[in-house]
């Protein structure tokens, strides 16, 4: 019974959640043929992940407490690290919790998603692989462990992206993506082994302690190479291409797990490497190098976007865009931007993982992600429109929905820092954010009118609604969406201010792994107040009453005073008008539908579009001087 | 008691002052004003003021056509969304000293809120399924992109500048920025805030899509882009949103840079903002219209990128460092 | 003399990374791959070499405060490290023999339907 009580105590639930998934990864090798013992195994293991990592919420998260835990119980002799280590704070389990949630929607829209592929076996196996990758490199306390978990999700990701592999591009995007990847792991593994050679210790609260008092050009070095490596997990800026080639190749349960929760673990790496290992945060220059690269990414990624015709291509380059709006909230080192940032990271899980679904709900019953030979599928698709719309709007930051409420807070962020630190380049960081986000409305306006909107094309007259199980994983995001949007207060004094507490609370991380913590400078204060008002409950309250009595004087008045019979429908007042031309089809492609805009900057659209060659070599080369420019960056500023 | 009394007070709020039945009054008036005043400048005799009223009630009577093409609920929804999203919006602005909602947005959520209609008109033009629809759609879309970056620029001098003034280094409500009026003057009285005040005179034709910035329902081009398909009650209900959003954006102007001018007796001060609201669609709107010949699209989004981005611009600069 | 491995480490690197960014064969990229991979070896390898130290191999009795022996944490690092160069040159490879049925080609300047 004692044993038991051990066993269950809370204390193992971090690698309890690594290890389900892992476990369940490899017993569906085993005993994957059968489809049916293949998807208890794949929804139990993602489901008992869940409920361990729901379990830590209250012991982590509300009460603030770190779980320290060392791998076969071997403790740091001697004061060095030799064991094992897990550490679980509340930026860790906000992560995680993340991981989770998406891993879940996302496997139980496999299930159905997914039946129509065959080698089903291989990809809840690599599916799980990721997913347990992506858990363990968040909740690990050690860099050379994250070092291994950020190869497994690598290899997983490419593997996955590849599983289709007839679908145009497919190799090709998993081979860049491979390249590339790899290149960044070797950062990392690289960085990791001059930290050891610095420090004699690989556990993260220790290099904590002993790094920032010992910086030397060595530990500049590896500062760079460790930011460039988990750069490439985020696919920030230079590295985007990659992202758009693997999202549309991929199956669109992977893209949720690849854009909602490995881009996420790529921002966790670069907080914990800037605030945590290197403590540089204070510096004014180092928040410039994040902003600086946050602000690109979101700029050239929307632009990006703008120019694309491909559904899912297009959803990734919003992916990195809003990856931008995280990395530069997260870069301002003020308890409202980091707050902003983690808020922002979780709505942009959630919307982006509802669209991805929504793509690959199109993709499913059509066959096809062009923008330019789809059309009118709301007639078909009613609740796939619905769940969408609710999506985009997110994403563009309509009120109410979550989108809005924590691109408001990073702007509010951004203008605050503007002011406080008298810094004009803030300011233009604020007006980057708002143009980013009416471009992503442009763009999100272009989606639903070529795909659900518009006219139906031929051979799309067939087409139905999906499956229950796909509208319901849909829905769960959907519904996640408006409520994150409806009570921002509830999502930042539960969830994002803990995480952004832990971030400022650096000394704690380390003690609680039985470190000598002293030396860390005080933490900033984490309490912030909002610049401005924004009450989305109040608000929805007023629009809904509004709404309703426009719509009792509408429909007391006959507003729609004719109910067409379906006998009449073939009537000719019921055509379209052409203008007196034969009606024939004429949806608008989406290829190029705001060129007003692109006509302006023609330039810009040409330049970035011969940038993007393509060419695995010419993104090689991206990394490289990416990387030269920060350990140069790194070396002068550090 | 006071419960339902407080409830009641809030839902004459809505439906009638600073609501529904306001903005279907002022916005009209404002429309059938601003027609009036073209055909004058125009050398003809022009419609009476209230034939908006007229038309408006006369399209109510008519018989409603979904198109067979068009997505039916989205098509009948959109109008009412947008005009209920407008009268909310209408709610937040303050009167001089009276705000019917303050502490709920502020400017910037303003700012989003204002695309909540645009969006409503979109989607039910795409909804109809009409090819001139997703023309206008895209002209639109461009004509709020190109909006938008002097709409913030504005926006952002304004905060900054009262900010400034009280002490808290920026500031984003409404009502705080028609206190601060109140109490020293109008905004428009500073030097810096003149090429802002300029910069929004010039965004208000394009964001209710006036001419010259109506690329978007070009009648005699795309025959009226997104509305091609409309008819009867909601095509009336859009044109209402017109009205109501050309009052909107005068009054915003009002709150903005003329706040100073309230007396506090409220019926005099709805009057008040009435007048101002008429001499800015005047000369914001009117004038304009009467003057210019219809952009074309991309010639829209460079006009408003470079010239009126750089006359936000220079306010922002000026407010910036506190000139 | 364990200087000449860092250098030699280092080269290994940037060789192994100029091959990745100047050779359009992907058979050559996948070599430059795997040369920046023995390179991060060696330089882990040097890290945790102790000159006159012995195989960190040892029974708790033969353990005490006279053994000197070489640092074990980077030869575990440098195991683990090989293992996953190997997985990447063999998923490398097998993506390469897909891309040529697919693409008729290995050359990366041909290899580029996505782009823009």
């Amino acid at each position: 019974m004692n044993f038991l009580g051990n066993v269950l105590s809370y204390q193992h639930f971090p690698i309890y959640a690594i290890m389900v998934l892992f476990l369940g990864s490899f017993l569906i090798a085993v005993f994957g043929e059968n489809r049916i013992a293949r998807n208890i195994l794949a929804l139990l293991s993602i489901t008992a992940s869940l409920g361990f990592i729901l379990k830590l919420v209250g012991p982590v998260l509300m009460d603030g407490e770190i779980i320290a835990y060392w791998m076969g119980a071997r403790e740091p002799a001697g004061g060095y690290a030799i064991g094992i280590a897990l550490e679980v704070d509340a930026l860790s389990l906000f992560f995680a919790l993340l991981v989770s949630i998406a891993v879940f929607v996302s496997g139980v829209y496999s299930i159905q998603y997914m039946n129509r592929d065959d080698n089903e076996k291989e990809y809840y196996t690599l599916y799980l692989l990721l997913c347990g990758g992506v858990m363990g490199m968040v909740l690990s306390g050690d860099l050379f462990n994250m070092f291994i978990m950020v190869e497994i999700l690598t290899f997983a990701a490419v593997a996955l992206t590849a599983f289709r592999n007839t679908v145009r591009g497919a190799v090709e995007a998993a081979f860049k993506y491979l390249v590339v990847g790899c290149m960044g792991s070797t950062c990392i593994l690289v960085g990791t082994a001059i930290l050891y050679a610095q420090t004699h210790t690989l556990n993260f609260a220790q290099l904590s302690q002993l790094v920032p008092g010992d910086v030397n050009t060595a530990t500049k070095v590896a500062f760079a190479l460790l930011f460039v490596g988990f750069g490439t997990k985020a696919f920030i800026v230079p590295f985007h291409p990659l992202a758009a080639d693997a999202h549309g190749a991929a199956p669109a349960s992977i893209s949720v797990i690849i854009s909602g929760v490995l881009t996420k673990s790529g921002i966790y790496g670069i907080i914990r490497i800037t605030y945590f290992l290197f403590q540089s945060m204070g510096l004014g220059t180092m928040q410039f190098l994040l902003v600086f690269i946050g602000s690109l990414s979101m700029f050239i990624c929307v632009t990006m976007a703008l120019a694309q015709h491909d559904f899912k291509r297009l959803l990734a380059f919003h992916s990195i865009s809003q990856i931008g709006y995280v990395l530069t909230a997260v870069g301002l080192c003020t308890a409202l931007g980091v707050s902003a940032g983690l808020y922002h990271a979780i709505n942009h899980t959630l919307f982006k993982g509802l669209l991805f679904l929504a793509a690959g709900a199109v993709l499913h019953e059509t066959g096809t992600t062009d923008l330019n030979k789809l059309g009118g599928l709301a007639k078909k698709m009613p609740y796939t429109t619905v769940l969408f719309l609710v999506g985009a709007f997110s994403i563009s930051g309509v009120p109410p929905f979550n989108g809005f409420a924590s691109k408001w807070m990073v702007y509010q962020a951004t203008y605050q820092k503007a002011v406080e630190s008298g810094n004009i380049g803030f300011l233009l960081v604020t007006i980057i954010a708002l143009v980013t986000s009416v471009l992503t409305l442009a763009s999100f306006v272009k989606v639903s009118h070529s795909v659900f909107f518009g006219q139906l094309p031929e051979g799309l007259e067939h087409v139905k609604e999906v499956s229950f199980g796909m509208r319901f994983a849909m829905a769960i995001f959907a519904v996640l969406c408006v409520v994150t949007g409806l009570f921002p207060n509830l999502v930042t004094s539960y969830l994002t201010e803990p995480a952004a507490r832990a971030v400022f609370n650096v000394a704690h991380y380390i003690e609680a792994m039985g470190f000598d913590g002293s030396a860390v400078t005080e933490p900033v204060a984490v309490s912030f107040s909002h610049v401005g008002t924004w009450d989305p409950v109040s608000w929805l309250l007023v629009l809904c009453i509004a709404l309703l009595s426009v719509t009792i004087v509408a429909v007391g008045s006959k507003y729609d005073n004719v109910s067409r019979s379906k006998a009449a429908a073939t009537e000719s007042k019921y055509e379209l008008f052409y203008g007196g031309e034969a009606q024939e089809l004429s949806q608008l492609g989406g290829d190029d539908l705001f060129w007003g805009f692109k006509h302006n900057w023609r330039g810009y659209f040409n330049y970035m579009h011969r940038l993007h060659s393509g060419i695995v070599n010419d993104y090689a080369l991206w990394a490289v001087v990416d990387l030269a420019l920060v350990m140069l960056f790194s070396l002068i500023v550090l | 008691m006071t419960i339902v009394i407080g409830a009641l007070q809030y839902l004459g709020y809505v439906l009638i002052f600073p609501g529904f039945l306001f903005c279907f009054l002022a916005g009209m008036l404002l429309c059938g004003i601003d027609r009036k005043l073209v055909a004058k400048m125009q050398k003809r005799v022009g419609p009476p003021v209230l034939q908006p009223f007229y038309d408006f009630f006369k399209l109510c009577g008519k018989e409603t056509i979904v198109p067979a093409a068009a997505e039916r609920i989205t098509f009948m929804l959109a109008p009412l969304v947008g005009l209920a999203a407008l009268v909310v919006i209408q709610l937040f602005i303050p009167v001089f000293g009276f705000t019917a909602f303050s502490g709920m947005a502020d400017i910037i959520v303003i700012l989003y809120l204002l695309l909540i209609p645009a969006l409503a008109i979109i989607l039910g033009g795409a909804a109809s399924g009409s090819p001139y629809a997703g023309v206008g759609l895209s002209r639109e879309m461009v004509t709020i992109i190109s909006c938008e970056l002097p709409l913030v620029l504005v926006l952002l001098a304004v905060a900054k500048t009262v900010g400034d003034e009280m002490g808290t280094g920026l500031c984003f409500s409404l009502s705080s920025i028609a206190q601060y009026q109140m109490l020293n003057g109008s905004l428009i009285t500073k030097i810096s805030m003149v090429p802002a005040a300029v910069a929004l005179l010039l965004i208000i034709p394009g964001e209710t899509g006036n001419h010259p910035f109506d690329a978007a329902e070009a009648e005699t081009e795309i025959c009226e882009g997104m509305l091609a398909e409309y008819s009867g009650a909601p095509l009336g209900v859009f044109k209402l949103s017109h009205a109501v959003k050309m009052l909107t954006l005068t009054s915003l102007f009002v709150a903005l840079f003329l706040g100073g001018l309230g007396t506090g007796i409220l019926p005099l001060d709805v009057l008040l903002m009435f007048l101002l609201c008429a001499v800015i669609t005047a000369v914001a709107i009117s004038f304009v219209h009467a003057v210019t010949a219809r952009l074309r699209i991309e010639q829209i989004f460079k006009y408003y990128w470079t010239v009126v981005s750089a006359l936000a611009l220079i306010s922002l600069v000026l407010a910036w460092y506190g000139l | 003399m364990i200087m000449l491995n860092y250098i030699a480490s280092f080269f290994l690197i940037g060789l192994g990374l100029y091959a990745i960014v100047t050779k359009y064969n992907l058979v050559k990229t996948v070599i430059g791959l795997s040369i920046a991979d023995y390179g991060v070896n060696l330089l882990l390898i040097s890290i945790g070499f102790n000159p006159g130290g012995t195989a960190p191999i040892f029974t708790w009795s033969e353990l005490d405060y006279n053994s000197f022996f070489v640092d074990p944490v980077p030869q575990a690092l440098t195991l683990t490290s090989i293992v996953i160069g190997a997985c990447v040159t063999a998923m490398s490879l097998a993506l390469v023999i897909k891309l040529e049925e697919q693409y008729g080609t290995i050359d990366t300047r041909k290899i580029r339907r996505l782009r823009g």
